[in-house]
């Protein structure tokens, strides 16, 4: 695929074009791009741009949102072009309960109907009790979630397992599992893929798996993950306070910035509680390097990262695990 | 006093009778001489039979089930303490077994219960079988429309119900056949059973016990013949192999039946109408249902205008959502009669309050809207509101406008009075309308609120409609965090000369 094609359809998001983007991608069909090459190579890559035109700030939540609505439209139109019957199983593809990144699991879908498997997408943010109830009634072959974020891994874990109780094997993929999906191997999923054309390899070759690794979770029983989501609301209190007393300034926002802070501060919280879930300091790391990269682009210092860190890990005292991450995390923020 | 009753016992009485002594033992005591010739016996004497005084005792006398251990005395005579270790070993064994059978049915019983699907139950029970409890296994459903679907291990697939070999037909009416020679034969005759040379010695065919009928059949085969434990143990994996089955069953139709109502009273497919586009985002409080007491609906109109609504009838779950089945359907065929969306509420007031009974207190509150296209792309609405929160309109400059119209509820009072209005959306411009399963949503920092509502919506008059529906369905979810939430519904109408 050609940068200019690339270039051309994220024109056409950027301005909400939703019919030139469609015929944009359906002419491209018609002279003879393969499907999967138009989904993999031009509307995956162009859609990771539009979010990092909005992580940098240069595009608006509302821009960021049209785009990738039309993005899901243009998929639809190009699919309703491509009808395949279907010669292999059944494979039920969804996102979890919150996950609202439905494009790159709605691409898998796609890509393994054209691959001649018969594929239901249910879509972003399918309540765990519609999917269980769906896969009772359908008995697929497989069930692919999709976990865009590190920080809904503890529930990614209990939809496997949930998903696995009615015997159906998952596979999963999607960034949330990490580098090299390692903690898809600790939640226990019977498989993992990085992209939609590597699960449809797995599924043609080593689908069902013999015997699905066990969840590597004995750390758990330590109490830190629940005592730390109870918690929540308390140390985002705590790290409210400590910001106030570090920038007086904070005095004169308005209700609005300081909602948007106490997000952020939850944010802290949440992919902490996650890195305790999992037990590895590389999913607190990898989220904190990604908000000073937003901060940095919005202007602000890493010092709004470093006093609620610091907050917690007083808090925190009786919390080995915890305490680690956030000593892992500040060292990162203040390198 | 003790002393006394204790020296006026005969001395006899303490001393033990003959064998008494070892008498629980389990063990036989020989007193041998250092020839090996019996002294005397004792203890549990049974066990030696022809071993009396005189009898002779080699130097390892061993014999089947017997065990002997020797104990030298000082003086060169010796015993042997005898044991039957038979009983032992066999209650070594039953135990074992009893613990592999038990575990197997325990196994049995976890694996069954995993799936609610009927097909994969029966795999399940195929899966379980082998080699357990025969070499070959299959699993048969009842017929279903003439048809007897089955599974083995390595396949599955469906027969004419009227090809049964005759001991299925009768396992199927519940009529149970055990293991004999002529199975193997019938079955073979069939052609049910495998290539000559791997044809088996036994084969059962037995029912599985469902709800009043049974649930399926298990045809096992083996190369052994079935021995009565083996029966016991079958016939207790089958009891479970059947209410798994008749439990998926039941499962499936009923499911098949909900889900047919359910389909109903999903919203319809939003349609296409020059001019305009439309977006929706749903999500009903009990979410495995997927219906509930919110409701919307877009009606085109044969002269290029359209009739679209949204609203909330009071409750939750199936029965409101049955309730919102009738309002749409009062909607769809009054929509024919009155286009007035004032009009029109009235006359579904009236609808609601003539289909009544006196103590029924539903009630429904409903935005209602007719949309005109205009000559500069723009549109036309023409606004009802019965109770519900107000619409918003997403302006060209950013800002967002609530459409202020409140109006009574709807099916409660005969001389309800409803709010009416027109407002204009130009060229790009959008009109949502949402339930209050979005403005109270409840996070942890109380409710979401319009005010959070309208800044959310700040800036997103440049997103198409079905963007602008996700966005508000999306923030409200993120805002419950997880928590419990009313059915929320959102319906948004843009101007949009493009489409």
């Amino acid at each position: 695929m050609l940068t200019a094609e690339r270039d051309k359809l994220f024109a056409l998001l950027g301005n909400a074009d939703e019919r030139g983007a469609t015929a944009f991608v359906l002419d491209l069909f018609e002279d003879g791009t393969p499907p999967e090459d138009l989904l993999l190579d031009l509307v995956a890559p162009v859609q990771v741009k539009v979010g990092d035109f909005w992580a940098t700030n240069r595009w608006s939540v509302a821009q960021e949102h049209a785009a990738t609505h039309i993005s899901e439209r243009v998929v639809a139109a190009l699919s309703a072009r491509t009808p395949v019957s279907p010669t292999r199983g059944h494979v039920v593809v969804s996102c979890m309960d919150g996950e609202w990144h439905a494009l790159a699991a709605r691409l898998v879908a796609e890509v393994l109907r054209l691959r001649g498997w018969r594929t239901t997408f249910l879509g972003a943010s399918v309540p765990a009790a519609h999917l269980v109830s769906y896969l009772h009634q359908e008995g697929p072959d497989a069930v692919a979630l999709s976990c865009a974020l590190p920080v809904r891994l503890p529930h990614a874990h209990r939809m496997v397992e949930t998903c696995q109780r009615t015997g159906v094997p998952v596979l999963v993929g999607g960034s949330g599992f990490g580098p090299g999906g390692r903690w898809a191997r600790v939640l226990g999923a019977a498989g993992w893929a990085p992209g939609a054309r590597e699960a449809a390899e797995l599924l043609e070759r080593r689908w069902p798996p013999e015997e699905p690794p066990r969840a590597q979770l004995d750390h758990l029983v330590d109490d830190e993950y629940p005592t730390l989501v109870k918690r929540r609301e308390e140390l985002i209190e705590i790290a409210l306070a400590a910001l106030r007393e570090e920038f007086p300034a904070m005095a004169n926002y308005a209700e609005r910035q300081v909602e948007a802070t106490i997000e952020d501060l939850g944010h802290l919280a949440d992919f902490l509680a996650a890195a305790v879930y999992v037990q590895d300091s590389l999913l607190f790391t990898d989220f904190l390097a990604w908000m000073t990269a937003i901060l940095d682009a919005r202007h602000m210092p890493p010092t709004s990262l470093i006093v609620p860190m610091r907050a917690y890990w007083q808090a925190l005292y009786d919390f080995p695990r915890a305490r680690g991450h956030l000593e892992a995390g500040l060292s990162l923020a203040q390198s | 006093m003790t002393e006394t009753t204790a020296s006026t016992t005969p001395r006899t009485d303490t001393a033990p009778r003959r064998h008494e002594l070892l008498a629980g033992s389990g063990e036989a005591v020989v007193l041998c001489d250092r020839h090996g010739t019996v002294l005397a016996v004792d203890g549990r004497v049974e066990l030696l039979p022809d071993t009396g005084p005189g009898a002779m005792i080699g130097a390892r006398p061993d014999t089947g089930t017997l065990r002997w251990r020797r104990h030298d005395l000082p003086d060169g005579r010796h015993l042997w303490y005898v044991r039957d270790v038979a009983e032992e070993t066999e209650r070594t064994d039953a135990l074992l077994a009893e613990r592999a059978r038990s575990g197997f049915l325990a196994s049995a019983s976890r694996r069954l219960g995993l799936s609610l699907h009927p097909a994969r139950t029966a795999r399940a029970v195929v899966d379980l079988a082998v080699p357990k409890l025969g070499d070959t296994a299959m699993v048969l459903a009842p017929p279903s429309a003439g048809r007897v679907s089955w599974w083995r291990s390595d396949a599955s697939g469906w027969v004419q119900q009227t090809r049964l070999p005759e001991p299925v037909v009768d396992a199927m009416a519940g009529l149970r056949t055990h293991c004999s020679p002529w199975v193997v034969e019938e079955l073979t005759e069939a052609g049910w059973l495998w290539p000559a040379e791997q044809r088996p010695v036994s084969a059962l065919v037995i029912s599985l016990p469902g709800n009043g009928n049974p649930a399926g059949v298990l045809v096992l085969t083996r190369s052994a013949e079935f021995t009565d434990e083996d029966l016991a143990l079958i016939e207790e994996f089958c009891s479970r192999a059947g209410i798994a089955l008749a439990g998926a069953a039941l499962y499936a139709d009923q499911v098949r039946t909900a889900s047919t109502l359910q389909r109903s009273l999903l919203p319809a497919p939003l349609p296409y109408v020059e001019g305009m586009s439309f977006g929706a985002a749903y999500r009903a409080s009990r979410e495995a249902l997927r219906i509930g007491g919110d409701f919307y609906e877009v009606l085109p109109l044969s002269d290029g205008t359209a009739l679209f609504a949204l609203g909330d009838v009071c409750g939750k779950g199936v029965e409101a959502a049955v309730l919102t089945g009738e309002v749409r359907q009062s909607l769809r065929a009054l929509s024919r009669l009155e286009r007035d969306p004032l009009r029109l509420l009235a006359l579904i007031n009236e609808t609601m309050l003539d289909g009544k009974a006196m103590p029924d207190r539903r009630f429904v509150t409903m935005v209602l809207g007719h949309a005109a296209p205009a000559a500069d792309g723009g549109l036309e609405l023409t606004l009802a509101v019965g109770g519900h929160l107000p619409p918003l309109l997403l302006r060209g400059d950013a800002s967002v406008e609530p459409v202020d119209l409140r109006g009574t509820l709807i099916g409660v009072f005969p001389d309800a009075r409803f709010a009416g209005g027109v407002v204009r959306l130009n060229p790009g411009e959008t009109c949502v309308l949402y339930s209050d399963g979005v403005t109270e949503a409840k996070g942890s920092r109380g409710m979401f609120g319009e005010r959070r509502l309208a800044d959310a919506l700040t800036g997103c008059a440049v997103m198409p409609a079905g963007a602008v529906a996700e966005r508000v369905e999306l923030l409200t979810t993120e805002w419950l965090g997880g928590r419990d939430h009313d059915d929320i519904a959102v319906l948004a109408l843009r101007a949009d000369p493009t489409c």
